[in-house]
């Protein structure tokens, strides 16, 4: 498998049109994810006010994030979690392999984690010679087949359990089925005895509790409290926009964030880990580090516009809604994180240079700010990068197309020639092909309306 | 290394904060989208089991919870049985060493507190040993007083803060462990148990 670049947007899509059995599997996922995400929404009567109210409470924490930062580290270490700083993914990944290094740690057992996806986590630890394994089943099967994640909460929906059993049977030696119980029952067997001799568990933040000192992290597979459990050493990664403020703000995320998602009322588990325990002889691990990761997250502080992208709670709603995304799935965005909160994040993450065809995966239908649960205006984020990209006035010829179509439209005569002309020369002449080889060009009526209007 | 990287992380959040036309944001407070109780006729019991067996966990109200826990073992057919080392569990099994826990077939533990809201157990690992045992054996019986059954998210929110720091590991359960991340098609106990069994004990 050949991990796709963002350069090449386009020609991933048009790959990924091709393939039937993607856009099937895209088809199932978004349709039933957004059903689910509607419904859910619908059984909370104050819906549009916790959206709001999660807004606000996230944009209170951007709007003074080095003191909410300052306060959960104070916090976290004062319950005895050792906090580490990242610039970027290089430093990040630098940080985890010294620590396992130091922890003498063989077998990690990995928890899902979209920001150890973004720094490439798991090839600098392999690199220095450590064994990881993903333990979310989406995430150990797709480690399997070294692809990336194609949907931020099911990374594995571009495969078919037929796919799954093969991969299975070549890699774990497993007799060939295509029974979803029996697959499932083979991971978890085999996952087990990866918990049973791992020496570090690697979890993601899905908040973290500035008054606190408190990180929550929310799943349904039960992966999650066993890689924070049975190693004697956890490791959490951290964007630095995770922070919330007060340990009360959770009632309005853990209502938005497993809605938005999957649709659940509320996932199976959520897992609230304030520092170290408290006696040696206690149950859990002997440490806790937390990594605060920043990688260009603080440079989007510099404009309200851009700084909305950290607001993002990592749903996936917006995805499942994006009528791009659904047809051409997670793998064209060349990114961990696909789909229109992609489209903004990744160009700000990586550079607008090597991104600049994302902010144009995009109709700017809005379905994406319609379903958000955080009210990010993806949309307007989408408009904003794309000025970045072309801040210059256009070429020669666009400008005098713009020009000669004002002086029409402001002349009643001019326009009601051009209706006329119009209809004979889109007979003869193909125009504009680089908008109607991807589009439907509609051909101009018989009569206009105001013609219609004057006759009748 | 890292408290260069501290200060310049700090650094850049507040030159770029500084940098940013304005979009100033005042603390809200937003008591009246809180969702009230539900009226004193609801059954908040009954609201729990209801919301508990909407994801397929099992949930039994009694005034015998030693009674009914007895019941379900013997149905289960089960041998080895581990238990936190909450004192009145101590006669259904052993609590287990640090090595053994993979070996059980049903894990048993107390509940500090209850959602009726969600159908969702709380585990607060300061009270009892109840990480592994809650999460490691195929069936996980949970036993909760009813007083302990608060209407709201918000309520055990407000509870497990009060008046005291916050426990170093707690833990919602909501259910069995599920996954759907083969064809979206549910599978239920794939790294955690497979049952979970909630007795909600009305007798105090």
């Amino acid at each position: 498998m050949n991990h796709l670049s963002s350069e090449t947007f386009r020609e991933n899509a048009k790959a990924a049109l091709a393939d039937t059995q993607l856009r099937g599997a895209l088809k199932n996922a978004t349709s039933l994810f957004g059903e689910r995400r509607k419904q859910a929404a619908a059984s909370l009567p104050n819906w549009e006010a916790l959206r709001s109210q999660a807004r606000a409470i996230k944009d209170e924490a951007l709007s003074q994030l080095d003191r909410y930062l300052e306060e959960f580290v104070r916090n976290a270490e004062s319950r005895g979690a050792k906090i580490h700083w990242a610039r970027d993914s290089a430093e990040a990944n630098a940080i985890i392999c010294r620590l396992a290094s130091d922890y003498n740690a063989r077998v990690i057992v990995k928890s899902k984690s979209m920001t150890t996806e973004e720094t490439h986590l798991n090839q600098a630890l392999e690199a220095a010679g450590m064994q990881v394994v993903e333990t979310d089943l989406g995430e150990y099967i797709i480690q399997l087949a070294d692809e990336p994640p194609s949907h931020i909460i099911a990374p594995a929906i571009h495969k078919t359990r037929g796919q799954i059993a093969e991969l299975f049977t070549a890699e774990l030696g497993m007799p060939p089925t295509d029974d979803i119980g029996q697959l499932t029952g083979t991971a978890r067997t085999t996952l087990r005895n990866r918990f049973a001799t791992a020496d570090l568990g690697i979890s993601g933040v899905n908040f973290a509790i500035a008054e606190t000192g408190t990180i929550v992290i929310i799943e349904n597979e039960g992966n999650i409290r066993l890689t924070t459990s049975l190693p004697r050493v956890h490791i959490a990664v951290m964007g630095i926009e995770k922070v919330i403020p007060r340990f009360a703000d959770l009632d309005v995320f853990l209502k938005l964030l497993p809605r938005s998602g999957t649709g659940q009322q509320l996932t199976t588990y959520q897992s609230f880990i304030t520092g170290t325990k408290r006696n040696a002889a206690d149950e859990g691990p002997d440490e806790v580090h937390i990594l605060l990761l920043d990688n260009g997250r603080s440079r989007m502080l510099a404009h309200p516009v851009t700084r909305q992208s950290l607001a993002c709670i990592r749903c996936g709603a917006c995805l499942n809604a994006c009528p791009v995304y659904q047809q051409v799935g997670g793998h064209a965005y060349g990114s961990v994180y696909p789909g229109p909160i992609g489209a903004v994040i990744t160009p700000q993450l990586m550079g607008i240079q090597k991104t600049s065809q994302l902010p144009y995966a995009s109709s700017l239908c809005g379905a994406c700010r319609e379903v958000c649960p955080v009210k990010i205006d993806i949309p307007r984020l989408l408009l904003h990068l794309r000025a970045e990209i072309s801040p210059r006035k256009g070429s020669l010829a666009e400008r005098l197309a713009f020009k000669f179509w004002a002086k029409v439209m402001t002349s009643p005569a001019l326009y009601r020639m051009s209706a006329v002309a119009g209809r004979v020369v889109q007979r003869f002449v193909p125009i504009s092909r680089a908008w109607t080889s991807g589009r439907d060009l509609r051909p101009i009526e018989s009569k206009s309306f105001h013609e219609l209007w004057t006759n009748e | 290394m890292s408290s260069e990287a501290r200060q310049v992380i700090l650094d850049s959040i507040r030159a770029h904060l500084a940098a940013s036309p304005s979009y100033d944001v005042e603390p809200q407070i937003f008591a009246d989208e809180r969702e009230s109780d539900p009226p004193a006729s609801v059954n908040i019991g009954g609201l729990f089991k209801q919301n508990l067996e909407s994801v397929a966990g099992h949930c039994i109200i009694t005034t015998d919870a030693t009674d009914v826990l007895r019941q379900i073992i013997t149905d289960l057919g089960v041998q080895r049985i581990a238990v936190s080392d909450a004192p009145e569990l101590a006669e259904f099994g052993v609590v287990p060493g640090a090595n053994e826990i993979f070996s059980f077939d049903v894990g048993i533990t107390t509940a500090q507190a209850a959602i009726a809201e969600t159908g969702t157990v709380v585990l607060d690992s300061s009270c009892e040993r109840n990480r592994l045992v809650s999460v490691v054996p195929p069936v996980h019986i949970a036993i909760v007083a009813a007083s302990r059954i608060c209407a709201t998210l918000a309520d055990a929110l407000a509870i497990l803060q009060s008046g005291k720091e916050l426990s170093p590991a707690i833990t919602f359960i909501t259910g069995p462990s599920r996954t759907a991340d083969i064809e979206l098609t549910l599978t239920i106990g794939v790294h955690g148990p497979q049952e979970l069994y909630v007795i909600i004990d009305e007798s105090s």
